[in-house]
């Protein structure tokens, strides 16, 4: 019954804190609370959110620092009290340090993404600028959208995975930057980035720039090409640069949260 | 109204007109006598009312109509009376869970059962509740089980004779199941059948260790009836831990299986267990068919079974004797089933600490929505989950009271519970289909192929018109014989409930819950 006493008391103080200009501070940070809501989190969070926090078939990733239904610790710890209404987060019945505990677990799978970047990350601006990069993607507000949305990209992969994508750009590529084509029954023939799909329709943003629907009866035949269509840069640019640039891109970081 | 309905007694029962069970009838065929829409004129629905939930939880009920009055779960537990015609409120029930509760996969309720001027529910905190049809007022309530040790009631009661029956979820939390029979005046249990044999009881012997001390066996479907036979047949969940299999040797009944129960004591007829020692979450919580007809020569009362496994059962229901299954979806872990009915299963074909990839996905073939059977076509009809695949994985863990304990966790491209904001996976990853069975041989008829998957369930009619909706948000009727499009509408939400029809005022409508709202269609006048 302690445990159960402990959660309503946690859980008043980080309201309180709502209604203050300075959200809720995670008291239990330390290495030790860290392990411990990991212990916590494979418990029971990982059957739903993966073993690596990655997602799985029934809750998202929370390995990327961004979360969809919180945008601070305080949030963090909310959600796992509360739940999520419509989805299959339950609230859970926890004590408060236990549940601070996890909150620092889950914020230690993406404070590790930024840990051994070795290039000098002013070099490698000037490399983005150089190399036109902002022609294909987005960037704080900017740029293109036929590419991936960099402004928060240290959140989303590893210098070790930016280093692959850089190099060898269709080694992974999630589904929705595969290049969609299609020969509709008059004989046009369409290409674009897939951004929705249901039975009878395709949402695309077109090789023209604009956003269109698709009717699938419309279609003789379509396809989608796994291969990204960013090019490599392991010819264009020496090992050093690589890692120059890889230090800028793993300083950005998104808006503070 | 009422009279309305009366004019038309000579050639439609109050039966026919009405919608007074979760499953529509006995025998949970999800098939009306209603011939108003049709295939001809389906093309002519509209819409004619809608109920917007202010509750934000997953919309999985299915209402009931009695004369013109429905009656409906909003989640997690308001019930609400609307008229039938044109959606007004008559009355709403709040029932108040406490903060925390313990449901698997979020704070929904299936829906109510009514007897007499009483309607009856079961609650996430363990309650079964009674209350008065016309004015919205609680008559008892009744705790059913603690709901702190990882209990919750989800699915619709049903209610046999002066009996009400309700099961209870709790799968994912270490459990030990049961279904029970309750008096329906006064909420005294009066019988209980346990899941989970204990020390002593048949079938315990599968259990080979103290794993049945929290090893599952939840139910959270309603269960079918025969009057004749006096049976009440009902679907069990997996076995827990649900992945971490190892720790719980045996067969481990009654998970995963149909139990056949005498209505009047509670008493097991027979079982016959579709999924000896669950190692994948395939709970057998799907909906029991209840057709007579001819198999092989012969008349049988037949229960029609198509499982979360990948197989379609035709099973004789007076007996529990296996008569034959045949896989509906892709599927790897068995190469078949053995003349008992036994899986024979592949090796290897189990979760791993370093996860294994396995057809189908943890969500199964096809799930708790509803199938139909339709005496009309003689088909049967399900929502298929097919080629798609979870990777599996089991990992140690010990039990602690109301805490998640399922060792292991699934990773997938098809989402299990809700549906990704913007559908763009892999079309290749799965797919989902309306597929129509022949119940002698399971060979696959016809499909409507969907690009997503479905959480709706199907209501067949007499004439002929099939109403189904799926993830996408679509909601569309199919004509039966042959399953072309009759008609679409794209609702937005995520279908996760199954429609229903019924008269009011002599004119025939259909209903499906939709993201938060409630949707009624009708022929345009």
């Amino acid at each position: 019954m302690t445990i159960r006493f402990l959660l309503p008391l946690a859980y008043a103080a980080a309201l309180a804190a709502q209604h203050s200009d300075t959200a809720l501070k995670n008291p239990f940070q330390s290495p030790d609370d860290r392990a411990r809501g990991g212990a916590f989190y494979r418990s029971q969070c990982a059957s739903c959110h993966g073993i690596d926090g990655k997602g799985g078939a029934s809750g998202p990733n929370l390995s990327t620092g961004n979360f969809r239904h919180a945008s601070n610790d305080e949030g963090v710890f909310r959600v796992i009290t509360k739940g999520v209404a419509g989805t299959a987060m339950p609230g859970f019945s926890m004590n408060g340090r236990e549940i601070w505990q996890i909150v620092s677990f889950i914020r230690g799978l993406s404070a590790s993404r930024a840990v051994n970047v070795t290039g000098d990350a002013t070099a490698g601006r000037q490399l983005f600028t150089a190399n036109g990069c902002i022609n294909c993607h987005w960037l704080n507000g900017a740029g293109a959208a036929r590419g991936l949305d960099l402004s928060a990209i240290a959140t989303r992969l590893t210098p070790a995975e930016m280093h692959t994508a850089l190099t060898d750009p269709s080694a992974e590529v999630a589904p929705e930057y595969w290049t969609w084509r299609a020969t509709s029954k008059d004989g046009k023939t369409l290409r674009g980035q897939r951004f929705n799909e249901d039975t009878f329709s395709l949402q695309i943003l077109d090789s023209a720039g604009l956003l269109r629907s698709v009717i699938k009866a419309d279609l003789r035949e379509q396809s989608l090409d796994h291969r990204s269509p960013m090019p490599s840069f392991r010819d264009k640019l020496n090992e050093q640069q690589l890692k120059n640039l890889v230090a800028y891109l793993a300083t950005l970081q998104g808006a503070a949260k | 109204m009422r009279s309305a309905l009366f004019l038309l007694a000579a050639a439609l029962s109050a039966q026919d007109a009405n919608w007074t069970t979760y499953h529509g009838n006995y025998s949970s065929t999800h098939h009306s006598a209603l011939t108003q829409i049709t295939p001809a004129n389906a093309k002519n629905l509209e819409l004619k009312w809608t109920f917007q939930a202010q509750s934000l939880e997953k919309f999985e009920a299915t209402p009931l109509v009695v004369d013109g009055v429905m009656y409906l779960t909003e989640a997690p537990n308001t019930v609400v009376a609307l008229d039938a015609a044109t959606g007004r409120e008559f009355w709403i029930y709040e029932h108040k869970n406490p903060e925390v509760t313990y449901p698997c996969c979020g704070k929904i309720n299936r829906g109510l059962a009514i007897r007499e001027n009483t309607l009856y529910m079961g609650t996430l905190d363990g309650k079964l509740i009674a209350i008065d049809a016309i004015t919205g007022q609680l008559r008892w309530e009744k705790v059913v089980v603690d709901f702190k040790d990882g209990y919750a009631l989800t699915h619709a009661p049903l209610i046999i004779k002066d009996k009400v029956l309700m099961g209870t979820a709790g799968g994912e939390l270490g459990i030990r199941g049961f279904l029970a029979a309750f008096d329906a005046k006064t909420g005294k249990e009066i019988w209980k059948f346990k899941t989970i044999p204990e020390p002593g009881e048949p079938g315990h012997e599968t259990w080979h260790n103290d794993a049945w001390k929290h090893g599952g066996g939840p139910i959270w479907l309603t269960g079918s009836y025969d009057p004749a036979l006096n049976l009440t047949y009902w679907g069990v969940g997996n076995a827990g831990p649900d992945w971490n299999a190892k720790v719980r040797p045996g067969d481990n009944l009654y998970t995963s299986s149909v139990i056949a129960l005498d209505a009047d004591t509670g008493k097991l007829k027979w079982h016959f267990q579709f999924t000896p020692h669950d190692e994948w979450d395939w709970d057998s919580v799907q909906t029991p068919v209840l057709v007579d007809r001819v198999w092989r020569g012969r008349p049988r009362k037949l229960l029609l079974w198509a499982n979360r496994n990948g197989y379609f059962y035709l099973i004789d229901r007076a007996t529990g004797e296996f008569l034959q299954g045949t896989p509906f979806v892709k599927l790897d872990w068995a190469t078949g089933l053995d003349d008992k009915g036994r899986p024979v299963r592949v090796p290897g074909k189990v979760p791993t600490p370093q996860g294994t990839v396995i057809y189908p996905g943890v969500q199964g073939g096809t799930n708790w929505f509803a199938p139909s059977y339709s005496p009309k076509t003689d088909l049967f009809y399900l929502n298929v989950w097919d080629d798609y695949s979870g990777t599996y994985f089991a990992w140690d863990q010990e039990y602690e009271r109301g805490k998640w304990f399922a060792g292991g966790g699934i990773k997938a491209d098809v989402q299990s519970v809700r549906r990704d904001r913007l559908a763009r996976r892999d079309p290749k990853s799965g797919y989902g289909a309306v597929r129509a069975l022949n119940p002698s041989t399971g060979a696959k008829v016809w499909e409507y192929k969907m690009t997503d998957v479905s959480e709706g369930g199907i209501v067949t009619t007499a004439a002929n018109v099939l109403f189904s909706g799926n993830r996408e948000g679509n909601f569309f009727a199919l004509d039966a014989t042959n399953g072309n499009l009759l008609w679409n509408m794209y609702l937005g939400g995520q279908t996760a409930a199954s429609p229903m029809t019924y008269l009011v005022n002599g004119k025939q409508r259909v209903t499906i819950a939709v993201g938060h709202t409630l949707y009624t269609f009708g022929l345009r006048e």
